[in-house]
C-alpha cells in the first residue's frame, strides 16, 4: 500500500518535471538572476567585471523622479483601466446573459479585440489620434459631431495622449472579463433565480441581492489578473507616444526599457523591475485580503 | 480554511500568476538569440582546399531598399569573389532594435564579427569595452585612417583611440519646394537668418495654414545646425562641461529665434509631434522647406513623383552655415574570432571600389578623392551635400551622448511649449550635462 503511494507520487512528479523544467528555465533562473544583476553596476560583456554596488541601484530609484513620475502613470493606468475593464465587461456579461438571440456573435465581437496584436491595436490607435485635421478621431469630433470646435494635438499632450492610451486598454480587455463573468454566471443554478423571482424580486433586486454577491470571488480573481496586466503595460506606451513628450506618458516598463536598452544601464533597469514585482505582489495581497468572502450560500 | 493558511495560499496563487504573467510580459520575454556559424580552419600542412570562414557583418539598411540590394547582390559577391576563403553573412538589424540585440548577443558571447553602427554608437560600445581598437589592430591603420574625411574619422576617436572607420557619411542641407517660393513671390533660398526670417509673411499671405519650415523633434539632431549657426555649442571643445556653451549667449539666441519663428506660425508644430511629417508636408505644398538629408531625395520621388525638390546650403547665422554630420562607421567587435579576416573586409569597404558602388544607392562616400570621380561631379545632388559638408561638425563624442540628447530634446520642448523661457531652460539642462561629463 505505502509502496504503491510512493510510486504514484514518483509517477506525479514525473509528469511535473517537464514543466518544472521548462519553469525554472524560463522563469525562476531569470528572475534570480534579475535580482543578482540590480545588485551591480552591470557590465554585459562576458568576462568583464561588474562593480557589486549593494542597495545602491535601489536607493537612487527612490531620488530618481522619473521613476516616480512612471509609477504614478502606472498606477493612474491601473486605476483607471482595471475599473473601466472590470465595469464595462460585467455590464455586457449582465446584458448579454439576457441575449438569446445572436449571443454567440456579440460574445465573438467582444472578445475579438483580446485576441489582437498589441502591436497592431497600439498602431491603429495611433493613427486614430493622429492629431492633424486628418485624424480619424479629429475629424469624427469636428466635421462630423460637431461636439469640437478645434483639432487636438492628442498625442502631443500628455493628458489628452492618456486618453489613447487608456481607451485602447479598456478597449482592447473588456471582451476578457466579460468571458470571465459570462462562465461566471453560468454558474449560478437557476433554482435561484427562479425562488427569487416566486419571492416577487425585481430584475435589480435579483442582480442586487443575488448574481453580484455571488460574482464577489470572479470579480477578486479578475482585479488581480487585470491590476497585473496593467502594471505590466509597455507596448500601447512604446507604440503610441514613447513615453513621451518630455517623458509625462512614461509607464514603470517603458522607463525600464530605455534604461537597459538604450542606456545600457541593466543594474538599474533590473533593481526597477524587482521594485515592480514587488509592488505588484504587495497590491496582490492586499486585494485578496480585503476583498476576501466566505461564500454567501 | 483558518486565517492564516489563507493568506500565505493567497500569497502563493498571486506570486504563482505573477509569475505566468511575468513569463507573458514583454519584460521578460526571451530574447531571440541569433546563434552564429562558426567554421574551424584547419590549418595541417596536408589540408586541402580551405572551408571558407564566415564573417557576420551587422548592418541596419532595410531588407526591401536598393542599398542592401547592392551589397548582398553586387558588392559582398565582388569581396568573397577576391577572397575565396571568406564568406560574408550579412544580418539587417532594424536601427530601433540594433542596441537592444546588439547587448543580448554580447551578453550570450555571439557578438558580430563587424558591424555598420550609426556614428553616435561608437563611443558608448568602444567605451563598454565591446570593440577592438583598429589603431592597435590593423597595422595599415594610418593608411585608411588618411584616405577619409577627418569629421567622419573622428566619430570614431573615444579615449586615446579609434575603435572603427567611417564607412558612409552624411549632413542635412536646407531642401525647399520652389513652387511654393515662387506663388509667394521669394527670389531665392534664404542665404541668412535674417533673409528666412524675412520670407514667413509671405508665405502665410499666400495660404495661411502653410509654414515656412517644419522639423519633427527637438533633438540635437534638428536643433544643433541652429545652435552652431548662431555661434553657440554644447559644450566646450575638450566636452569638460556644458555650463557657458549650452546656456551661453549664442545658444540661446538660437533658441529664441526658433521660439519667435514657431510663436508667429513661421515653423510647424510638428516640432512638438502634431501634425504632418516633414517630407509630405513639403511635397503637399504645407511647409516651404525642411532641413534634411540625401533620403530626402528617393523618399520623395518614390511617394510624390511630380515633386521635385531644390537644396540650397543651410541659412547662415553669426556663427557660419553649419550643418550635422551623420553616418556610419564599421567596427570590430572584441568577440570576433577572426579579426584577420574581419579586417580585410573593413579594407574592402574603405576601398574605392565599394565606395562608388555604394554611392550609386544614397551612401555619401568617405574618401575625398572620390570627389573628382566622374560619378559623383556629375550627380544630380551630391554636390551641395558635399559642399555643405565642408563645414558640417560631429555631434559630442561621448559614451553618454543618447543621455545628453534627451535633455537637449526636453529642454526644447519646454521652450516651445511655453514651459520655461530659453535662458531657464537651456541653464538646468546646461546642469544637467554638467552632471554626466564630472561622472
Amino acid at each position: 500500500m505505502r509502496r504503491s503511494a510512493l510510486r504514484d507520487s514518483l509517477v506525479a512528479y514525473a509528469f511535473l518535471l517537464p514543466g518544472f523544467l521548462f519553469l525554472a528555465v524560463w522563469v525562476v533562473y531569470p528572475m534570480l538572476k534579475a535580482l543578482q544583476i540590480s545588485f551591480y553596476d552591470w557590465s554585459i560583456l562576458p568576462g568583464q567585471v561588474s562593480r557589486f554596488v549593494g542597495l545602491g541601484n535601489y536607493v537612487r530609484a527612490l531620488h530618481d523622479p522619473l521613476f516616480w513620475l512612471s509609477l504614478k502613470n502606472t498606477v493612474a493606468y491601473a486605476l483607471v483601466t482595471v475599473s473601466g475593464q472590470l465595469l464595462l465587461g460585467l455590464i455586457i456579461a449582465l446584458l448579454l446573459d439576457r441575449v438569446t438571440k445572436g449571443r454567440v456573435f456579440f460574445r465573438a465581437a467582444y472578445y475579438l479585440p483580446v485576441v489582437t496584436s498589441w502591436v497592431v491595436v497600439s498602431l491603429l490607435f495611433k493613427y486614430l489620434f493622429n492629431s492633424s485635421p486628418s485624424g480619424f478621431v479629429n475629424y469624427l469630433l469636428v466635421d462630423v459631431l460637431h461636439v469640437m470646435s478645434a483639432y487636438v494635438p492628442w498625442l502631443s499632450e500628455p493628458e489628452t495622449a492618456f486618453v489613447a492610451i487608456y481607451s485602447l486598454g479598456i478597449w482592447k480587455g473588456v471582451g476578457w472579463t466579460m468571458v470571465i463573468f459570462l462562465a461566471a454566471l453560468d454558474t449560478i443554478p437557476t433554482e435561484f433565480y427562479d425562488a427569487a423571482s416566486i419571492d416577487g424580486a425585481g430584475r435589480w433586486q435579483i442582480i442586487r441581492l443575488i448574481v453580484l454577491p455571488l460574482l464577489i470571488p470572479t470579480v477578486v480573481i479578475v482585479l488581480i489578473m487585470l491590476t497585473f496586466g496593467a502594471f505590466q503595460a509597455y507596448v500601447q506606451v512604446a507604440l503610441i507616444t514613447q513615453g513621451g513628450p518630455l517623458h509625462r506618458t512614461e509607464v514603470l516598463l517603458s522607463y525600464m526599457y530605455t534604461r537597459a536598452f538604450r542606456d545600457l544601464d541593466f543594474g538599474y533597469a533590473a533593481a526597477l523591475s524587482y521594485v515592480l514585482i514587488c509592488l505588484v505582489f504587495i497590491l496582490g495581497r492586499l486585494q485578496l485580503r480585503m476583498l476576501r468572502s466566505e461564500p454567501v450560500y | 480554511m483558518n486565517k492564516a493558511a489563507f493568506s500565505i495560499t493567497g500569497g502563493l496563487v498571486a506570486f504563482s500568476m505573477l509569475l505566468t504573467l511575468g513569463a507573458c510580459g514583454p519584460a521578460q520575454t526571451p530574447t531571440p538569440v541569433t546563434v552564429r556559424e562558426t567554421v574551424e580552419v584547419l590549418v595541417t600542412p596536408t589540408a586541402g582546399p580551405q572551408e571558407p570562414v564566415t564573417i557576420t557583418f551587422w548592418h541596419s539598411y532595410n531588407e526591401v531598399s536598393p542599398e542592401n540590394d547592392m551589397l548582398v547582390n553586387t558588392v559582398i559577391p565582388m569581396f568573397e569573389e577576391q577572397h575565396p576563403n571568406i564568406r560574408i553573412e550579412p544580418l539587417t538589424v532594424p536601427w530601433e532594435e540594433f542596441l537592444r540585440k546588439l547587448s543580448t548577443s554580447m551578453a550570450g558571447g555571439v557578438a558580430p564579427d563587424v558591424a555598420r553602427l550609426d556614428i553616435i554608437w561608437v563611443p558608448q560600445l568602444a567605451d563598454m569595452g565591446a570593440l577592438t581598437a583598429l589603431d592597435e589592430a590593423m597595422p595599415d591603420f594610418d593608411q585608411y585612417a588618411n584616405a577619409v574625411f577627418p569629421g567622419p574619422l573622428a566619430s570614431n576617436f573615444w579615449n586615446g583611440h579609434y575603435y572603427g572607420l567611417p564607412m558612409d557619411t552624411n549632413t542635412k542641407v536646407w531642401i525647399y519646394n520652389q513652387q511654393m517660393y515662387d506663388a509667394a513671390g521669394i527670389a531665392g533660398p534664404p542665404h541668412t537668418m535674417d533673409d528666412l526670417a524675412g520670407q514667413c509673411a509671405a508665405i502665410k499671405a499666400v495660404n495661411p495654414d502653410a509654414y515656412l519650415f517644419a522639423a519633427d523633434g527637438t533633438w540635437a539632431w534638428v536643433m544643433l545646425p541652429w545652435i552652431w549657426s548662431f555661434g553657440g555649442d554644447i559644450t566646450d571643445p575638450d566636452v569638460t562641461r556644458a555650463t557657458g556653451y549650452l546656456n551661453g549667449p549664442n545658444t540661446v539666441a538660437a533658441y529664441e529665434f526658433w521660439l519667435e519663428m514657431y510663436n508667429d506660425g513661421c515653423f510647424a508644430p510638428v516640432v512638438l509631434g502634431s501634425g504632418i511629417d516633414p517630407f509630405t508636408g513639403l511635397a503637399q505644398g504645407l511647409y516651404a522647406s525642411i532641413d534634411n538629408g540625401p533620403w530626402t531625395y528617393p523618399i520623395i520621388q518614390s511617394q510624390f513623383p511630380d515633386m521635385e525638390p531644390h537644396a540650397s546650403l543651410f541659412p547662415a547665422g553669426p556663427g557660419g552655415s553649419i550643418d550635422v554630420v551623420g553616418g556610419e562607421d564599421i567596427v570590430l567587435f572584441q568577440q570576433s574570432d577572426h579579426p584577420e579576416e574581419a579586417m580585410e573586409f573593413i579594407r574592402f569597404v574603405l576601398s574605392q571600389e565599394y565606395q562608388l558602388q555604394m554611392a550609386q544607392v544614397g551612401q555619401l562616400p568617405v574618401r575625398p578623392d572620390l570627389i573628382q570621380s566622374d560619378y559623383i561631379a556629375n550627380h544630380p545632388y551630391y554636390g551641395i551635400f558635399l559642399e555643405q559638408l565642408r563645414t558640417s561638425r560631429s555631434r559630442t563624442a561621448h559614451p553618454r551622448w543618447q543621455e545628453m540628447d534627451e535633455i537637449i530634446t526636453n529642454a526644447g520642448q519646454l521652450i516651445l511649449r511655453g514651459e520655461m523661457t530659453p535662458q531657464e531652460a537651456l541653464d538646468s539642462a546646461a546642469a544637467q550635462i554638467d552632471a554626466i561629463l564630472a561622472e
